[in-house]
């Protein structure tokens, strides 16, 4: 009995999807880096988060289904499971982001450091709210947990990098630095996760920060 | 290899340690199996722990997450100064994983316990819909007991609730609603520890965390019923019943599933004679608790609308509705004409008692031996090609048993599809016990066969080359000194014939590395080993040859009795035990004149040697492997019955067709692919117009000859007890719930 | 009793991060030290040391490190959680990102003592640039011998550090969750004792494993360079050595200052250069996870396990957040309670359910719909979670949230009755309407 029954719930915007095209994109440098990462642990299964992260990058700074969907079959895992680790952790986009993500700190420190004002001037001068990217495609803007340097608040973080000390009055020269920089963007920012986990790397180093 | 496997003891199954500890449940003593969980000892004396995520057949790893079960905990210490005294511990504990340890103290109805499954219960519920009047599972739905019981009286939420889209269809037979899961974590882990299909998983986090699949593709299972009966809310519901019942209106009837061999024991839920769903019913011997799709969605069909009502007769080319009488004189006229040149086909999805009749009719009343239930390919000497050589047909081991073999081989078989349930077993001796699985498949049914997911060898070849790589892998067993000390046959013979089979010819010839061939011989060596030998390798021509050789591989390997052919109808065992067969009667006694296998009748008919024909719930055009010769047959008889539900297309190119009732309407027995004998109860009527398959034999044969009448299925169950030598002494009473394994005289009877 | 730079020594020597520079400062001693003892009596220097975890439990670290099977039968793993996200805490920030090598001595010295041959840094993914310098660190200490084959000629002693960086969530940090995410799964937490064996007994991948804080293994290194003697000669008698305590809020001088355990907890304000932008009103000293301490109560405090504990709080991680009088506490504690519910990880009930549902009575105190009953709910809801949760982090969530209730209960009552801060005008955190950019800013 195969047929789907006649139900109140069939149709709809709300029925299942078919299921995501497969794609291969994936570069041979990106798959040298999944297998030498997965020779570190003695389960394959460990390398998903790196895994998500190479995917990232490979697939222009967020998360496809079909890129969920590489890293499963590179791994042996299921798509549910690695679905679920990619919406458990916040760094993952599973929506594009703009050419810069602006993530604010605006935990405990930051709130009471004056965060919230840092992120008023942003929102007006970018005219944009919260969680939405500006009509260029240049900003990101979000609020985030406490990125631990509240020594140094107001603390933003831009791709792979910290700056700190912002306040509403120095926060938009940085915008304007920003803006015709290619770095600290989000691809960088996933480039330099993977390439830290490689042994040898910072000689090279990888992402806009060079230790 | 997706999954990960579990040890013991993360499959929170009882330890059959025999070391017991004492434990005190609200203050009554009780020995226990060490590291019991505490919910299963505290079932012992009686106490009811409430819980939600925990299931005793579901590993550990992500419960203990709804926090219902907790209790206090006190256990003894020490003081240096040697006393012991009984400490409590800070927080309480889950009794779901707490493992019992001797001088354990649990207190479950603590004024703190009370006041936390309050809590609890609060909290599922502030973003519960609670749509109870409108949803599927009220009356029936733990959460509501729980809260009934455990609950507070009011809640103090006044926020506003999480909001889901209502009902999403995960697939054709499972709807989805999300406001109501609890989170529970019970679906998700079924399809990771026993469906394997891990189609379902948490997406997001904290209190947005939902139960998905991937990308919202459709839930795609075999098993995804089971998560519906899992579920312990309304979140997971039967798109089938959906709004059909309500549980307190429902009947309930026990019966066992007709849709394959394995017989799961389930129950048909019904109301006004209509079949409204179908649930699992424990059988720890055979389905345990659950069921595959096909025996969850498959029995619509008896409740369908175009279930045959009446006799249909055909006059000229249409078929008209005629009363019994008027069927029964046709039926006898027409075999009276006949004389010998009749023949029965059929009889695998009938019961014992069907069969038993059907033979009997045959054999004495018609006195001719043109019987067979068998439409597969092979139709030879019954006694082969297992019986001869190993004494037995189908299935060496029962089911049950493949959980405690250290290799499994399953040869040419989509498991999933003809074997449900045991595929089952099967991934649970991988999963919970560590037995290692060997899978061999033609490149064909590579992708449908789930075996290979967790398989630790797989082997992919030619189809028809089952014999080279059978002989590939003896090889190796014998070049590598794999196989016991002192066979208990003399297998030179076997070592000279396989000698020039290396693993890298038997690789050309099959398209296995030889690597694999290695490593599979390897694994294989390791014993308790069994095989499970599918429909590629039954359908084969060379049938009887590939059984020879699996035959050579279980003897060489020590392992006689677990070579595995099972059948692959609901009955196909009991039609055979019945006597449904050319060469053999009731209980495989031998006959000196056999008659004509189904094929023979087949080829008989097409010619119009045969008068007359009857065929029993047998879709022959439909599934036969020579449908146009089951047509041609049928087109040239003179004179074609069939029982059957519905107008099938077998049964439009009959003269006579006669409505017959289905497992919901009937009593009788079944009996399984491993041998055991197992009851179906009537559920309910359709129509007085519609009798059971026994009952037409018997009123057949009361008019065509004196012969003792049956009142029910219980004298036929009588009469088959006292002539059938294997169903000796079977009483419905000593079938019980869970039924019984016949074994062949000699064999002693063991209750299943 | 104040500053004490044991692990700071050679904080602001210049290149420090540079493993030359590092052993010229003393660097690799204490592993060199730790080889020639039997791994046993490396185990006992850590028990005399008096250490205790500085990841938040404080627990005594020898018994871990001594837990762990003595001989090279399976494989052990030894594990850092440089997963700092506790809000207020920074000090592992710091250790990478200038002493990383004093970091991967002291998981060398850890592997050697427990018969381990992997070792995994879990470092949260915002921590990239710290991370760098780790992957630099390691990538030197394998050049020089100290990571490999034989280290140092020690005949089977092989050891391999790897870094495995996070993906952004807090719970991660939580031990067993930490194992989950660095298996590759969800960061959900694993059974614990007495339903599971000991992580020692059964860690990462069913494998004994030691997982420690980034602070006590450089606090270790520092232990087997000087002897564990040297390194209890500080601190108190049950609270040995130093901690280094992560300064930030309303103060003159943010910064991380390593002070012997028991300085009075005013001092470290005085050193740190004292409150600004008005009176102090309250300190939080061990991370957003502890018990806010009223001014009044402050002098009796000192920074040591005990003496906190006494006056209900925790050193916790040694996030010392300043709070002035400008700072409105239910509001702090909207955006504490906030916090949980974001990072939650929504595996049992009470975290899952109470968190948000503690935020969402608070977000509605807070914009003015605050209901006389709301108190005691509040107080019963952390009730219903603290002790109930699967893990630590449903405590961590309901204790600051009971703490601020009893200490400054007339602030919710407030709220509850005037709808709006008792602190007034200028008050921090800011009211959400004061979030909505169109009511604040006037278009440029
Ligand atoms: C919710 C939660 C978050 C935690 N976060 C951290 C953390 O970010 N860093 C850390 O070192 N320990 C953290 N811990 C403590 C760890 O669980 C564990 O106690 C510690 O890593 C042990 O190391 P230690 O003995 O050196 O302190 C956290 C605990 C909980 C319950
Ligand atoms: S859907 Fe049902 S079974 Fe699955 S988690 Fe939710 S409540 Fe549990
Ligand atoms: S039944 Fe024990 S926590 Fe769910």
């Amino acid at each position: 009995m195969t047929t789907s029954p006649a139900s109140p719930v069939a149709g709809g915007p709300n029925e299942p999807q078919p299921a995501p095209e497969k794609e291969q994109r994936f570069s041979a440098q990106a798959i040298a880096e999944l297998e030498e990462i997965a020779s570190h642990y003695p389960e394959r299964k460990a390398a998903c988060l790196p895994g998500l992260w190479i995917a990232q990058r490979e697939y222009g700074g967020s998360l496809t289904p079909a890129a969920i969907q590489e890293v499963a079959d590179r791994l042996g895992l299921s798509y549910a499971e690695v679905e679920g680790v990619a919406t458990f952790y916040t760094m993952y986009n599973l929506r594009p982001r703009g050419k810069h993500h602006l993530e604010v700190c605006t935990c405990l420190t930051c709130a009471v450091k004056g965060a919230y004002d840092v992120v008023h001037k942003l929102e007006h001068e970018l005219g944009v709210e919260v969680g939405g990217t500006t009509a260029d495609g240049a900003f990101t803007l979000s609020e985030v947990e406490c990125l631990d340097f509240c020594g140094a608040a107001t603390v933003m973080q831009v791709g792979d990098k910290y700056f700190t000390n912002l306040t509403p009055d120095n926060v938009m020269e940085l915008i304007e630095t920003l803006r015709n920089s290619d770095d600290y963007t989000p691809a960088k920012l996933a480039d330099a996760i993977v390439k830290i986990h490689i042994p040898g790397t910072s000689r090279t180093g990888g992402g806009s920060y060079k230790p | 290899m997706s999954a990960n496997r579990l040890t013991q003891t993360e499959a929170s199954l009882n330890p059959e340690s025999p070391d017991l500890v004492t434990v005190k449940i609200d203050g009554i003593e009780v020995k226990v199996p060490k590291n019991e969980n505490i919910i299963e000892s505290a079932k012992r004396v009686g106490i009811d722990i409430p819980f939600f995520c925990y299931h005793p057949r579901l590993s550990k790893g992500d419960a203990a997450n709804c926090r219902m079960c907790l209790v206090d905990v006190s256990m003894p210490r020490k003081n240096p100064d040697g006393s012991v005294v009984l400490a409590k511990m800070p927080k309480p504990q889950t009794a779901c994983t707490l493992p019992a340890a001797d001088g354990m103290v649990i207190e479950t109805e603590s004024e703190q316990v009370v006041k936390d499954r309050r809590g609890v219960l609060e909290f599922l519920l502030i973003n519960h819909p609670l749509d109870c009047p409108i949803c599927d599972r009220g009356g029936e739905c733990p959460l509501q007991n729980n809260t009934l019981f455990y609950g507070p009286p009011t809640s103090r939420y006044i926020e506003e609730k999480r909001h889901f889209p209502k009902a999403y269809p995960l697939s054709d037979y499972v709807v989805f609603d999300r406001e109501r899961c609890i989170h529970c974590a019970r679906c998700t882990r079924f399809t990771e520890d026993i469906s394997g299909d891990s189609q379902l998983g948490f997406l997001k986090r904290g209190a947005d965390m939902e139960v998905g699949t991937f990308a919202q593709t459709a839930y795609k299972s075999k098993f995804s019923g089971n998560v519906i009966e899992l579920c312990p809310v309304g979140a997971l519901l039967s798109r089938t019943y959906r709004f059909k019942a309500r549980p307190w209106d429902l009947h309930t009837q026990r019966s066992v599933c007709s849709k394959c061999s394995n017989g799961c024991n389930i129950k048909i839920d019904y109301r006004l004679n209509e079949l409204q769903r179908v649930n699992a019913r424990l059988n720890e011997e055979v389905n345990e608790e659950w069921t595959c799709d096909k025996g969850k969605f498959g029995h619509e069909y008896v409740s369908s609308a175009d279930r045959l009502q009446r006799p249909m007769l055909k006059r000229n080319g249409q078929f008209v509705p005629i009363d019994w009488t008027q069927a029964y004189d046709l039926i006898v006229e027409k075999l009276r004409a006949a004389g010998p040149n009749v023949g029965g086909i059929g009889g695998q999805r009938c019961t014992n008692e069907d069969n038993y009749l059907f033979q009997k009719l045959f054999r004495e009343v018609l006195k001719s031996n043109n019987i067979d239930s068998r439409l597969g390919r092979y139709q030879g000497p019954t006694d082969q090609p297992l019986y001869a050589r190993f004494g037995y047909h189908g299935m060496g081991n029962a089911i049950a048993d493949l959980e405690n073999m250290k290799t499994i081989f399953v040869l040419g078989s989509d498991l999933v599809d003809e074997q449900p349930i045991i595929f089952l077993r099967v991934r649970k001796a991988w999963r919970f016990k560590g037995a290692h699985v060997v899978n061999a498949v033609t490149y064909i049914e590579e992708d449908t066969t789930r075996v290979g997911d967790f398989a630790e060898v797989e082997m992919i070849y030619k189809p028809g080359t089952e014999i080279a790589l059978l002989n590939g892998l003896l090889n190796v067993l014998f070049a590598e000194k794999l196989l016991p000390e002192n066979p208990t046959a003399d297998l030179s013979a076997l070592q000279k014939g396989v000698a020039d089979w290396t693993p890298d010819r038997a690789g050309q010839e099959t398209g296995v590395s030889a690597d694999a061939i290695r490593q599979a011989a390897r694994l294989l060596a390791n014993g308790p080993m069994a095989i499970l030998a599918g429909a590629t390798v039954t359908e084969h021509p060379q049938y009887t040859d590939i059984a020879a050789a699996l035959g050579n591989l279980i003897v060489a390997t020590g392992n006689v009795g677990n070579l595995n052919i099972p059948g692959l109808e609901c009955n196909t065992q009991g039609a055979m035990d019945m006597g449904v067969l050319p060469d053999c009667g009731p209980g495989y006694r031998p006959l000196d004149a056999p008659g004509m296998s189904t094929q023979q009748m087949l080829q008989a008919a097409a010619n119009g040697q045969l008068q007359a024909l009857w065929i029993v719930g047998a879709k022959l055009v439909e599934k036969y492997f020579d449908p146009d010769l089951a047509r041609r047959a049928l087109e040239n008889c003179p004179f074609v019955v069939v029982n059957e539900l519905t107008l099938t297309e077998t049964a439009r190119l009959a003269d006579l067709v006669l409505p017959v009732a289905s497992v919901a309407e009937k009593d009788g027995t079944y009996t399984n692919c491993e041998r055991r004998i197992q009851r179906i109860y009537k559920a309910f009527d359709i129509s007085p117009e519609i009798k059971p398959d026994w009952l037409v034999f018997a009123e057949v044969a009361a008019q065509m000859a004196r012969s003792t009448p049956y009142f029910s299925a219980r004298d036929i169950l009588r009469d088959i007890a006292a002539n059938v030598p294997i169903y000796a002494g079977i009483t419905p009473r000593n079938l019980g719930e869970s039924g019984i394994r016949w074994h062949y005289p000699g064999t002693e009877a063991k209750q299943g | 009793m104040a500053i004490l730079n044991l692990l700071f020594e050679h904080r602001d020597v210049p290149n420090i991060e540079e493993i030359d520079v590092y052993e010229q400062h003393g660097g690799y001693a204490g592993l060199r030290r730790a080889i020639l003892l039997e791994r046993q009596a490396v185990v006992d220097e850590i028990k005399t040391s008096g250490l205790r975890g500085r990841g938040g439990a404080g627990f005594p670290t020898w018994i871990k490190w001594n837990g762990l099977p003595k001989n090279y039968d399976k494989p052990h793993y030894v594990i850092c959680n440089a997963d700092e996200g506790e809000p207020g805490t920074y000090k592992d920030r710091e250790l990478m990102l200038k002493l990383a090598h004093l970091l991967v001595e002291g998981m060398i010295i850890a592997g050697y003592a427990t018969y381990s041959k992997k070792g995994y840094i879990y470092i949260r993914g915002e921590y990239v640039e710290p991370a760098w310098q780790v992957r630099k660190a390691i990538d030197q200490a394998y050049e020089k011998g100290y990571l490999g084959k034989n280290i140092l000629g020690v005949e089977g002693f092989d050891y391999d550090l790897y870094i495995h960086l996070g993906a952004g969530s807090y719970e991660c940090g939580e031990e067993s969750a930490l194992m989950s995410s660095l298996m590759g799964e969800r960061g959900n937490p694993r059974l614990k004792a007495p339903h599971a064996p000991l992580p020692v007994v059964e860690g990462v991948w069913k494998a004994p494993t030691l997982i420690n804080n980034v602070e006590t293994y450089c606090a270790a290194t520092w232990i087997l360079a000087h002897s564990g003697a040297e390194y209890a000669k500080y601190g108190t008698e049950k609270s040995k050595g130093s901690k280094i305590m992560s300064v930030s809020g309303h103060i003159a001088r943010p910064a991380n200052y390593e002070i012997e355990l028991g300085t009075p907890l005013m001092e470290l304000i005085e050193i740190a250069g004292g409150v600004t932008g008005g009176q102090l009103k309250a300190v939080i000293p061990g991370g957003s996870s502890v018990q806010i301490v009223p001014a009044e109560q402050c002098p009796n405090v000192n920074l040591d396990y005990e003496s906190c504990q006494a006056n209900g709080t925790l050193l916790g991680s040694g996030g010392f957040m300043v709070l002035n009088d400008k700072t409105d506490i239910v509001l702090l504690m909207k955006r504490t309670a906030e916090f949980y519910m974001h990072e939650s990880c929504g595996k049992c009930t009470p975290c899952r359910e109470g968190t948000r549902w503690m935020y969402k009575i608070l977000d509605r105190i807070t914009s003015g719909g605050g209901q006389p009953g709301d108190i005691d709910l509040l107080l019963d809801i952390c009730g219903q979670i603290d002790g109930r949760s699967y893990c630590g982090l449903g405590d961590a969530a309901a204790w600051p949230i009971v703490a601020a209730i009893k200490r400054f209960r007339p602030e919710f009552e407030y709220w509850i009755e005037h709808k709006r801060s008792p602190v007034g005008p200028g008050h921090v955190p800011p009211t959400p309407e004061v979030l909505n950019p169109l009511l604040t800013l006037t278009p440029a």
